[in-house]
């Protein structure tokens, strides 16, 4: 037992470097999604198509094949040495994207045509008409699919240990293979599932302050 | 165009695909008028209203405004994730730039005109559709437009509640706001307006004045819709 706790502080490491992937994952995709998702819904076909391309294959083929091309591709095509870690988060960014891409366009074609004719007629630019009026209203349907986005990712920080990127999977591995125990992998699922508690606390909070403008028994 | 005029439409023609849903109207108004447009479901009375603020293109024909137009909608249509009062200010401070007091002081008198100074702070959800109704009349109002378009602004509205919205239209005629109404309520049509067009199939088959039209209708079609609408 505490052989097992003794490898407790690296895995604890890895849990840090699973926080920063999904940190920077997040942080960096949420906004990219936006002006994929604007791309999607514009007029200007060839946009359109390309933004639609981007999401169709980024959200058709797996995330550890774009994982392993990308770890290739930089080197071969660019000349550029990126670190392992480097790769992982531009490849979880670009795919993440896509998903977020398709949430928000769900959102955005969700709201009443009623809400765009309004802004119209008072006068809105389609900048403030899409930042003011449509985004603020999408919030809370689009809060739910982002939260379980957001927790299908705690669990693909995983993927990244096949590029040797030592994050909490990979730490948690390596342990359970010196140590030939397997109560490692408890300790692992349970900070895992710390993680994703955290989260659902949170959404519940963003959820709440998102529905104040709902109706309230008043009247 | 006379120096009273407000709004010049010639010729408008608006097709949606196969469909010809307004086909050649002429129409003018001046300054102060207020006209109420009646006529069947689909007889190209909204889509004429739309063509007049833009808020859909016309196939051919030309519209002249001499200055800015409000709209009140339907349903409504106000921002549910604002206050009333910011339904209210949000425009006039965005759009057009102006000092926010201002537009503050502008927006609570407008409350008091259609008599909910008291929902300042609250938001849509919480408020009936009558009063709804008469938050986007101030709304719009907010803006300063020269003339107000009304697009069948009780037809949402459960009969009993309607009348809070008509009075505030009436204030609004008895200050002389140049507005267009676009309704079934022909009691108000009656009552308000200055002149009424009935349109049917995209164009205007009668106009005058509402006496005229109400009592004295010339146009078989005119007769049908009017005893139609009694029968209702």
């Amino acid at each position: 037992m505490d052989k097992v706790l003794g490898f407790l502080p690296f895995m604890l490491e890895g849990s840090v470097v699973t926080i920063e992937i999904f940190v920077l994952t997040l942080v960096l995709s949420l906004p990219l999604g936006l002006p994929v998702a604007l791309g999607s819904n514009s007029r200007f076909k060839p946009l359109s198509f390309l933004c639609k391309l981007y999401v169709f294959v980024f959200r058709g083929t797996p995330l550890l094949l774009q994982m392993w091309f990308f770890y290739f591709l930089f080197p071969m095509a660019f000349d550029w040495k990126l670190q392992a870690m480097s790769v992982v988060v531009v490849t979880y960014v670009l795919n993440y994207a896509a998903y977020f891409a398709e949430i928000y366009r769900g959102g955005i074609n969700s709201i009443d045509r009623g809400q765009y004719e309004a802004a119209h007629a008072l006068g809105l630019s389609k900048r403030q008409t899409m930042i003011d009026i449509i985004l603020p209203q999408t919030m809370k349907a689009i809060l739910p699919p982002i939260v379980n986005e957001a927790i299908v990712l705690v669990k693909d920080t995983a993927l990244a240990s096949s590029l040797a990127v030592i994050e909490l999977m990979k730490a948690t591995n390596s342990a359970v293979n010196r140590l030939t125990d397997l109560t490692p992998f408890f300790y692992a699922a349970i900070i895992y599932l710390i993680m994703t508690f955290v989260l659902t606390l949170v959404a519940g909070k963003l959820e709440k302050f998102f529905s104040r403008y709902d109706a309230k028994e008043e009247w | 165009m006379n120096r009273e005029t407000v709004l010049e439409m010639k010729n408008i023609v608006k097709d949606y695909g196969d469909f010809r849903a307004v086909n050649g109207v002429n129409f003018s108004m001046k300054k102060g008028e207020i006209v109420a447009i009646i006529g069947p479901s689909g007889s190209g009375k909204s889509t004429l209203l739309r063509c007049i603020n833009g808020l859909i293109g016309v196939t051919s024909g030309e519209i002249i405004l001499t200055g800015d137009t409000g709209m009140v909608f339907q349903h409504f249509n106000l921002f549910p994730h604002m206050t009333c009062l910011e339904n209210i200010t949000y425009a006039p401070v965005k759009v057009k730039k102006e000092n926010k007091e201002v537009v503050k002081e502008r927006a609570m008198q407008l409350l008091k005109m259609v008599g909910l100074e008291d929902k300042a702070d609250v938001y849509p959800a919480q408020i009936s559709g009558g009063q709804k109704q008469r938050i986007a009349i101030a709304r719009a109002l907010a803006m300063e437009p020269e003339l107000m378009l009304f697009d069948e602004p009780t037809s949402a509205l459960d009969p009993e509640i309607t009348g809070e919205v008509l009075n505030v239209m009436k204030k609004l005629a008895e200050s002389h706001t140049t507005m267009i109404v676009v309704t079934h309520e022909m009691g108000f049509a009656k009552e308000v307006a200055d002149r009424v067009i009935f349109m049917d199939n995209g164009v205007i088959v009668e106009e005058g004045e509402p006496k005229e039209v109400f009592e004295n209708p010339k146009s078989e079609r005119l007769i049908a819709f009017l005893s139609s609408m009694l029968r209702a």
